[in-house]
């Protein structure tokens, strides 16, 4: 055995030009196949934790009832979370907020809005809210913070008041004003439209829900804890009004979505990967065609057919191994480069962006499934075409190879 | 003899029209004994959840259809909140907020305070009268007494969002018992039910109002009238905007 793999090592390096060739077009594919996976995998990691941090936490504790109908009625005492797990290890932040809808009003112009009821110092630690602010500053006290196209609908800015109306908990009369604290701008006109934020305990007392929240969103370490921390979780609720839900639950629009494009991502890599297939099968192809003589020679002086098949498939096993590493040798710090400094957009391309709530940059993903699954499925790929040579040799006629 | 009978018979006819009121007169009467010229009173009202309770005590004035006013006692959040009705106008104060609201259409069909009356319960409760036609239906018994029914249709021109209304009315003292709220498409939306009949001011009037929504039959709004005068002198002014925000 130790032979044919000498033999094999000793062949692949007779001929430099052709094994770099080989191998370089395998590296390609997996390059390519790479960084086209990190990319949109990139993507739906910064979606995912944008809008985790934003809406709902990879985690969240509701009443039960809440999630169905969304009503203040359905909201619960904080206090009943004490003594809930909280592995520090696992949870990174945890967020009371209490949500509900309000009317908005500033002289004559009125508006339905959406309170948040937060603790300012939790939501810039989560959502980075401090930095959207784009007029006055991030600080509530008793103040409001409202979005910024919110406050051109109302045209009022900062130090003037807002007046909020609404229904309370359990239907109260829920009526008050606030002194505007500051602007906050969102990319996603929904939100820019509708946000009103008060401090917690401020909006605790406006809609007489005192002691109450609505969601209590935590957000994890990595995604990859979910699971686990969902679990001891509904373990400590079972039997209590409470449920816990993750993300993939309260948002299924965004998982459907991201599967959606996934799958249409899928359609364009095995479009690549056909592209690329050919392209190795061209090079085993040329190999194989040189190499003819050789292998009459090899038979003509009694080396066993399947002997010298062992032989070749050694050799492509060894240049689909270099071309992979090759290949995920290159794409690594180029991939790692974008993920540190996301390619940014700029001009009208930014603005669609925008427009569709994103951030305008290209993110990359170094998760290392992107490099392992690519290489593996290149590896595979090439190997599957390395079966070529290996039925060439099988049908070899010693003298039509030996008069070539 | 012939002319005689008929005389006879005449007079039966006659003596009939008057004995028996017709169903307007009816309706007029009862809303007549429970609203007078003119009132003043107090009175506490109690949302009954399923898991919950929430009282609101509040003051009321009223005279004629046209002008009513109430104020909220209590709970303290709501202290001072009042509401005045003006003709077909309710506008809402808020003390907390320093501003008087028009309530305007839109939120006709709304919650009052959270309860199971809307603000159009408050501003149209008088309308039975003008704004409906009344047909006698049958008579029947309920609690104890010989009572009317009484179909109330809405005039076409009207502004009401009923589409009928089923009111049972006793024929001793004209109390309304039971009213019966339906839609458009004649499915019953409200029942209103009377009770604890007892003296207040001058008169006998049910104390006890139940609001039950035939959607949600295990809520319900209870109004108890606390004291009641019918008849007192309010003037006109009495139920402005002004007025409103001096209240306490």
């Amino acid at each position: 055995m130790k032979m044919y793999l000498t033999m094999a090592w000793r062949n692949i390096w007779r001929n430099r030009k052709r094994t770099w060739i080989t191998a370089s077009s395998i590296g390609f594919a997996v390059f390519f196949a790479c960084v086209m996976q990190s990319m949109q995998l990139g993507s739906y990691e910064r979606m995912i934790d944008n809008s985790v941090r934003f809406f709902t936490g990879h985690l969240s504790i509701h009443q039960e009832a809440y999630w169905g109908e969304k009503i203040l009625d359905n909201s619960y005492d904080r206090d009943q979370l004490a003594g809930l797990p909280m592995d520090p290890d696992q949870v990174m932040l945890s967020v009371p907020r209490i949500s509900s809808f309000a009317l908005a009003s500033s002289g004559r112009q009125t508006k339905g809005v959406m309170v948040n009821g937060i603790n300012p110092q939790d939501e810039a630690a989560m959502s980075g809210l401090d930095e959207k602010v784009v007029d006055g500053v991030y600080e509530l006290e008793d103040g409001a913070l409202i979005a910024a196209g919110l406050a051109e609908y109302l045209k009022i800015g900062v130090g003037d008041t807002l007046v909020l109306v609404s229904q309370g908990y359990h239907g109260v009369n829920a009526v008050g004003q606030y002194p505007v604290k500051g602007l906050v701008a969102f990319p996603v006109p929904e939100l820019n439209q509708s946000a009103v934020y008060l401090s917690l305990s401020v909006a605790q007392r406006f809609y007489g829900a005192e002691g109450l929240i609505t969601s209590y969103s935590l957000l994890l370490n990595s995604p990859g804890q979910m699971a686990a921390a969902q679990q001891s979780i509904e373990a400590a609720l079972d039997g209590s009004e409470l449920s816990v839900m993750n993300w993939r639950e309260m948002m299924p629009e965004l998982v459907q979505g991201i599967e959606l494009d996934y799958y249409g991502g899928l359609i364009m890599i095995g479009i690549l990967y056909m592209i690329i297939g050919f392209g190795i099968f061209g090079t085993f192809l040329m190999m194989t065609k040189e190499r003819t003589y050789e292998f009459g020679i090899l038979t003509a002086i009694g080396m066993k057919k399947p002997r010298v098949q062992l032989m070749v498939s050694l050799e492509i096993f060894f240049l689909t191994f270099l071309g992979v590493i090759l290949g995920l040798m290159a794409s690594a710090p180029i991939i790692t480069y974008f993920y540190l400094n996301p390619i940014r957009i700029t001009g009208d391309a930014a603005k669609a962006f925008e427009n569709f709530g994103y951030e305008a940059i290209i993110p990359f993903s170094i998760d290392p499934m992107v490099f392992y699954y690519q290489g593996v499925v290149i590896f595979i790929l090439a190997l599957m075409l390395g079966i070529y040579p290996i039925l060439y040799v099988k049908r070899l006629q010693t003298i039509k190879a030996l008069k070539e | 003899m012939k002319r005689i009978l008929l005389l006879l018979l005449g007079m039966l006819v006659a003596l009939m029209a008057i004995s028996q009121p017709t169903a307007t007169e009816i309706i007029e009467a009862a809303d007549q004994r429970m609203q007078g010229e003119s009132n003043r009173g107090t009175m506490k009202m109690s949302i009954v959840r399923p898991k919950w309770t929430r009282d609101i005590t509040m003051k009321s004035w009223a005279k004629g259809t046209d002008y009513s006013l109430v104020l909220i006692t209590a709970p303290a959040r709501d202290k001072g909140t009042g509401f005045l009705k003006r003709e077909k106008e309710l506008w809402n104060w808020q003390p907390t907020i320093d501003r008087v609201i028009k309530l305007p259409p839109s939120m006709m069909m709304q919650s009052w305070m959270g309860s199971d009356f809307t603000n159009d319960d408050l501003v149209r409760q008088s309308s039975i009268v003008n704004d409906f036609e009344h047909t006698l239906e049958k008579d029947t018994t309920m609690m104890g007494y010989d009572v009317w029914k009484i179909v109330l249709i809405p005039k076409p021109q009207a502004a009401v969002v009923w589409g009928k209304i089923e009111a049972y009315i006793s024929k001793e003292k004209y109390f309304q018992l039971i009213f019966k709220y339906y839609d458009e498409d004649q499915y019953m939306v409200n029942t209103l039910n009377f009770s604890e009949i007892r003296m207040m001011g001058d008169r006998e009037i049910p104390t006890r109002m139940e609001m039950i929504p035939a959607e949600n039959p295990e809520q319900k709004t209870v109004v108890v009238y606390e004291d009641f005068e019918f008849d007192v002198e309010l003037s006109d002014q009495f139920f402005s905007l002004q007025n409103l925000k001096r209240l306490r």
